[in-house]
């Protein structure tokens, strides 16, 4: 799912509390999720940097990994999620207001009776030949317009 | 040049039931316009004309395009390079 709207320098003299995140980020220093020790005294030292190269990508991985199942079960309260519910709609309605001018145009409509229009008689067969004919003389008129090339383009300068 | 092309639009403005001609190129460039088409209807017609030409696996074979309405039907056709819109109303 994607972002609709965001700002990178908002003001911060906001209120602090609109920003904060929902579900605080569980264990910052946690380790990677199995924990394995390697003796690097015994190994030879191509493995050790492979090894060293894999647990760095763990330890990433595990920062991004947001634990669900770990997490405390710290819940809002009825009074603050009804709070910052509040916050978000009053927030919501005063963008939408400034927004609101961008909506596209609606299509022009051709008719305002469609069952009347789509009733009526087709186009005659004598309309449809009409404008071919039309085209095929126009299309012979255009080719009329050509470039009429009266002199050398690339001339020779003769240096006395 | 293109005299031969104006003589043509006014000669297709003189019949009493058409009351718009607009010829274009295919990148929708007004080679010539009468009436109640005008400069502004070229990117639309040469657009359509184009689009089309895909409903027809025949290459030579050029559909014409009717839009009916109230105030008469807009016949779009294309020959070769060019397009050619008419406005006509609907006996």
């Amino acid at each position: 799912m994607g972002c609709c709207y965001s700002r990178e320098n908002e003001n911060t003299e906001q209120d602090p509390d609109v920003y904060k995140p929902l579900i605080p980020h569980p264990n910052p220093d946690s380790k990677p999720l199995n924990s394995t020790e390697w003796s690097s005294g015994s190994v030879p030292s191509a493995r050790t940097d492979e090894q060293a190269l894999l647990t760095s990508i763990l330890f990433k991985t595990a920062l991004n990994i947001i634990d669900v199942s770990a997490a405390d079960s710290q819940g809002m309260e009825q009074h603050e999620y009804m709070d910052k519910a509040r916050q978000y709609s009053v927030k919501l309605a005063l963008l939408s207001n400034s927004l609101s001018q961008k909506k596209p145009l609606p299509l022009p409509s051709l008719t305002s009776q469609p069952h009347q229009v789509l009733a009526s008689d087709l186009v005659p067969y004598s309309d449809v030949q009409q404008v071919s004919k039309m085209a095929a003389y126009a299309y012979s008129a255009i080719s009329q317009i050509k470039v009429d090339a009266k002199e050398e383009l690339v001339v020779q300068f003769a240096i006395p | 040049m293109e005299s031969t092309l104006e003589l043509h639009l006014d000669d297709t403005m003189k019949n009493p039931a058409i009351i718009g001609v607009l010829c274009t190129d295919q990148q929708g460039h007004i080679l010539g316009c009468r009436g109640s088409l005008s400069d502004e209807h070229g990117g639309v017609v040469s657009v359509l004309a184009r689009q089309v030409a895909s409903l027809t696996k025949d290459p030579t074979d050029s559909p014409t395009v009717c839009l009916e309405s109230d105030s008469g039907n807009i016949l779009v056709r294309a020959h070769g390079t060019i397009t050619v819109a008419v406005h006509k109303m609907s006996s």
